[in-house]
């Protein structure tokens, strides 16, 4: 047994390292990772593939390297043994699956950082084995620790982005993807090609998880442009399912916007139809931009708009109809369309346009009057006549709902319809609103700080300094003056001789 | 018909005395006057409502070419007046020499009266002018041709100056102005040159082409000439801009350029416009375009506007009356005045528009020192018909009700209408909600641009933009290894 204690050995020698100097800790886990990976190879950890009871040997928060290799070899040998991808023992509620689940809940992140690819490999395998298994919530759960404990901040685009979203969505648990999703990614796994400035080490504490993640660390599979635009694709799919507007229109927005060479991809069509109905939901109205049509944010390239817009025509009259105000036109929309909403699976967000179509005409009339029958209301909202007992419940679930700020007031003569009466706009309950206020500003606060730390990590990586912008700077004043002086400049100069011949 | 009042039977000098006394009366006593009839939405010209103004004192007032201008206005808009305008609108023509006006005033006269004698064209007439003006025609360019010959820069400009006063005599506006603006490169002295561009001006206003008369009344107000002729010519200008600006529907601009002209005005330029035009021309502008305080001290204690305002007496009480809060009185002047205006050549078009904004603008005035209203005073105020008419006044389905409902989506009214008790409440803003909802907006917009061009930068840094197909590439193959997703609807 001298591969036993000469395991144990190496992996004591790393503990007894905690307390040093992060340069010489960072040499010795190289050297550990290294040896695993050669133990690895050279098939010798065979014996031990089998032995449940090694892992017991190990602590996964203090011995993670060693637990997640060995983990890796039982992992691979039940798959040869069974022949099978997910044998019942990887399964949730399997035995390696209860391992796999103790290491991905109490691993150290700093040590996984050197084995990213083994942590990536054995993330996407606990994801797909739940699938397998069709739980897939217990998966997205794990995956969701996981992936907060090695980078809590979550700014780097991994594979396992994607992974968890898609659980989540299968799992229908999408609350489960918030704690992710609500992280901003600002940067994908690059290589670091230039010097760093600092020597740092993957141990080291940095301020920002793009020096760990990147390209070589395999922490993420090898990504491509389809990886992020389906991750920002379904996760505003699952902002859309827990109807946080705004948020899924920034998700959405980002896809369609994201820069394209020539072509474009149908992954950003398909968000921009969903972007459309859910610009509809959230404001209640079309975005005009420059006398555009449904504009994309600012910075999408105009060929791309242009194809938009002619592949998502139904979407966009639906949008205009909604703008115009008129029930009978936007059913009559949503009718002839019916085939194009559901072979988009849009079919329930373009039900719930038809719900806020109401709300929102109810809520633009509470801008006009301060108190109407119910029987005006239902002249002013709907053009056909329609009996009052449509309207009255609807506005009642309006105010129940918090949606409207109104009150409805049963009128003395009984023959006539109740009295709406809307709230006047500063009568709300002050002190909480207030503090809910205060939260939200809190929080968008502390969301804008991490963009300006990672806005300056951006810069960093691309070698934009202060010093860099203002040569650049400089430079484009050099060039435009030295179009401009052919015509200004030389006829002043000119002038400036005439005026001393004449002085002369 | 109260053509008893005395400032009713037209703007005549000798009224001017009486008018004046009668003004100055009216801001301190309101006399009630019972309006003949009020119409709020009548755009067109009224049939029934006699005009004020005598045909033949008004047309008095105006010289030269828009003489028949306005008389075949009047004879083809008002019923009443059109045979007596026609006649003399023809009688007008054929002073002159121009034959396609002679024809149109007899084309149109045998539409409203075929039994007149001047009905009928006077074949004779028109064929001995037409032979006339061909000759003179081809008189004057040999002449010029000549001139150009001899290469002597004055007679050139004469030449051409009497070619195109030849044109412009005999209806060729296109011709006369493109003979004018020949005139240029032969002008020596300023002089020439404001000689000119009044030419041109006239020409211009007469076709209705504003925009030249915008450039150059432009031109001549920067030209060069002597300080006792720019002071002549300053009215004329003012008064000429101020005009193509109200044609262009710049009611402020126009207002102020009308407030601007001086009172030497008089009756030097009566070929367009006369001192009573510019009075009411800029009080209805001033009305439509400017609050109560600006019309209390630009226009009513205007030292200058004063002296015009003093011809057109009741435009004075109107704008009184909207100054002191009293925009019934206003509405019954200007509404009895509408047959009137409807029957001025440059302000027919222009009277729908301008009496709409100075009702809104009446309507916002009026609750700008209320928190709420009872729409009741308000219909009593804006729409005394409907008050008498219908049993309920201030129902949602009446016009007035639905004219506030208008104002509100529009923006121009900041209050809510309450049904229940038939008020009209106007909003009170809490500036500390739309501070804390305004912060917020833009820093989530920020937050939302900033991320999405951070992301922009990391895409193109990685490399990772969206590119053409180059077969299935390894991207796809590993997106295979899940099943897709179920979507969602």
């Amino acid at each position: 047994m001298t591969l036993l204690s000469d395991i144990i050995s190496a992996s004591a020698h790393l503990h007894s390292s905690n307390h040093l100097p992060s340069d010489e800790y960072d040499c010795r886990i190289r050297e550990l990772v290294e040896y695993w990976r050669r133990l690895q190879t050279t098939k010798a950890l065979e014996s031990f593939a089998n032995d449940e009871s090694f892992l017991d040997r190990f602590d996964p928060a203090i011995d993670s390297i060693p637990f997640l290799f060995v983990l890796r070899v039982q992992i691979q040998k039940v798959q040869e043994l069974n022949a099978d991808l997910f044998p019942a023992d990887i399964r949730p509620s399997g035995k390696l699956w209860t391992r796999a689940a103790q290491f991905l809940a109490s691993f150290d992140g700093v040590q996984v950082r050197y084995a990213g690819r083994e942590w990536r490999l054995l993330v996407e395998l606990v994801g797909q084995a739940s699938q397998a298994a069709s739980t897939p919530l217990l998966g997205a759960t794990l995956v969701k620790n996981a992936m907060l404990r090695l980078d809590p901040s979550c700014a780097v685009f991994t594979s396992s982005h994607l992974l968890l979203v898609r659980l989540c969505l299968q799992a229908k648990a999408y609350s489960c993807a918030l704690p992710v999703l609500n992280k901003q990614i600002c940067h994908f796994p690059i290589s670091l090609g230039r010097p760093s400035s600092e020597p740092s080490v993957l141990c080291a504490d940095h301020g920002s998880s793009v020096s760990f993640m990147t390209e070589a660390s395999g922490v993420s599979s090898k990504i491509s442009y389809r990886d992020y635009l389906q991750y920002f694709l379904y996760g505003g799919m699952v902002y859309m399912a827990l109807k946080e507007w705004r948020k899924a229109l920034h998700f959405l927005g980002i896809v369609i916007s994201m820069p394209s060479t020539s072509s474009v991809s149908l992954i950003m069509v398909e968000a921009y139809k969903k972007w459309v109905l859910v610009g509809l939901l959230e404001k209640g109205k079309l975005i005009y931009f420059r006398e555009q049509l449904c504009p994309p944010p600012s910075i999408t390239t105009p060929h791309v708009v242009k194809v938009y817009q002619s592949l998502a025509r139904p979407y966009i009259i639906l949008a205009h109809t909604f703008e115009r105000g008129d029930l009978k036109k936007l059913n009559a929309e949503i009718d002839a369309a019916m085939g194009v909403w559901s072979a988009d699976k849009n079919l329930g967000l373009v039900a719930q346009v038809v719900a806020v179509f109401f709300s929102q005409t109810v809520i633009k009339l509470g801008k006009t009057f301060a108190a109407l029958t119910m029987a005006d209301l239902s002249k002013q909202v709907f053009p056909s006549p329609v009996c009052a007992e449509v309207t009255g419940p609807a506005v009642s679930s309006l105010i129940m709902s918090r949606a409207l700020n109104a009150t409805l007031v049963q009128t003395k003569d009984h023959a006539e319809s109740s009295m709406l009466r809307f709230s006047s706009i500063h009568s709300l309950p002050r002190l909480s609103h207030e503090l809910d206020l205060q939260s939200q500003l809190k929080q968008e606060m502390k969301l804008m700080e991490t963009l300006l730390i990672n806005l300056g990590e951006t810069n960093d990586n691309l070698g934009l300094s202060d010093e860099y912008v203002d040569s650049l700077h400089k430079g484009q004043i050099w060039s435009g003056s030295s179009e401009v002086n052919p015509t200004g400049g030389e006829t002043g100069l000119e002038m400036d001789e005439d005026l001393m011949g004449d002085m002369s | 018909m109260d053509t008893t009042l005395p400032d009713a039977s037209g703007p005549s000098q000798t009224d001017m005395d009486t008018a004046a006394l009668e003004a100055s009366a009216a801001i301190t006593t309101p006399r009630e006057r019972v309006p003949v009839k009020v119409e709020d939405d009548a755009d067109k010209v009224n049939e029934a409502e006699p005009p004020k103004f005598d045909l033949d004192t008004y047309i008095a007032n105006y010289t030269g070419r828009t003489r028949y201008d306005r008389l075949y206005l009047i004879g083809t808009c008002s019923p009443l007046l059109s045979t007596d305008a026609l006649k003399a609108a023809i009688t007008e023509a054929k002073t002159s020499k121009d034959v396609s006006r002679y024809e149109r005033a007899v084309r149109a006269l045998a539409d409203v009266a075929p039994n007149d004698p001047d009905a009928s064209l006077d074949a004779a007439w028109v064929q001995e002018t037409n032979r006339y003006v061909q000759t003179q025609t081809e008189r004057l360019e040999h002449e010029l041709r000549g001139y150009k010959n001899n290469l002597i820069k004055e007679s050139i400009r004469m030449g051409h100056e009497d070619l195109g006063n030849h044109h412009y005599e005999t209806g060729d506006l296109a011709a006369a102005s493109k003979a004018y603006s020949r005139m240029r490169d032969y002008c020596t002295t300023p002089n020439h040159i404001t000689s000119m561009l009044f030419k041109m001006v006239n020409v211009a206003t007469e076709r209705g082409d504003w925009m030249s008369v915008q450039s150059n009344a432009h031109r001549l107000r920067n030209s060069q000439s002597k300080p006792e002729d720019a002071a002549k010519n300053l009215s004329k200008i003012s008064a000429v801009s101020a005009l193509s600006q109200m044609h262009q529907g710049s009611y402020l601009e126009a207002t102020n350029s009308f407030l601007s002209v001086p009172p030497d005005l008089g009756d030097t330029y009566n070929e367009v416009i006369t001192p009573n035009d510019v009075a009411v021309y800029g009080g209805l502008c001033a009305l439509a375009s400017m609050n109560r305080d600006e019309l209390q001290k630009n226009v009513l204690d205007s030292q200058t506007f004063r002296n015009f305002l003093e011809l057109e007496p009741h435009i004075r009480r109107a704008i009184a009356f909207f100054c002191n809060f009293k925009f019934r009185q206003c509405f019954d002047i200007l509404e009895a005045y509408r047959p009137d205006y409807l029957l001025d050549i440059h302000l027919q078009r222009h009277i729908p528009q301008l009496y709409k904004r100075i009702r809104t603008k009446s309507i916002e005035q009026y609750m700008i020192p209320f928190s709420r209203v009872t729409l009741d005073s308000m219909a009593k105020i804006f729409a005394p018909t409907v008050v008498g008419g219908e049993a309920r006044p201030t129902d949602i389905s009446s016009p007035f009700v639905q004219e506030l409902v208008g104002l509100i989506q529009d923006g121009v009214l900041n209050a809510r209408i309450d049904l229940e008790k038939g008020l009209l409440v106007s909003n009170q803003i809490d500036l500390r909600a739309e501070v804390q909802r305004t912060t917020l907006e833009s820093l989530r917009e920020f937050n939302e641009e900033a991320h999405l061009r951070i992301l922009h930068a990391a895409v193109l840094q990685a490399g990772l933009e969206v590119k053409p197909e180059k077969g299935e590439g390894p991207g796809l193959g590993k997106a295979g290894r899940f099943p897709r997703g179920p979507g969602r609807d």
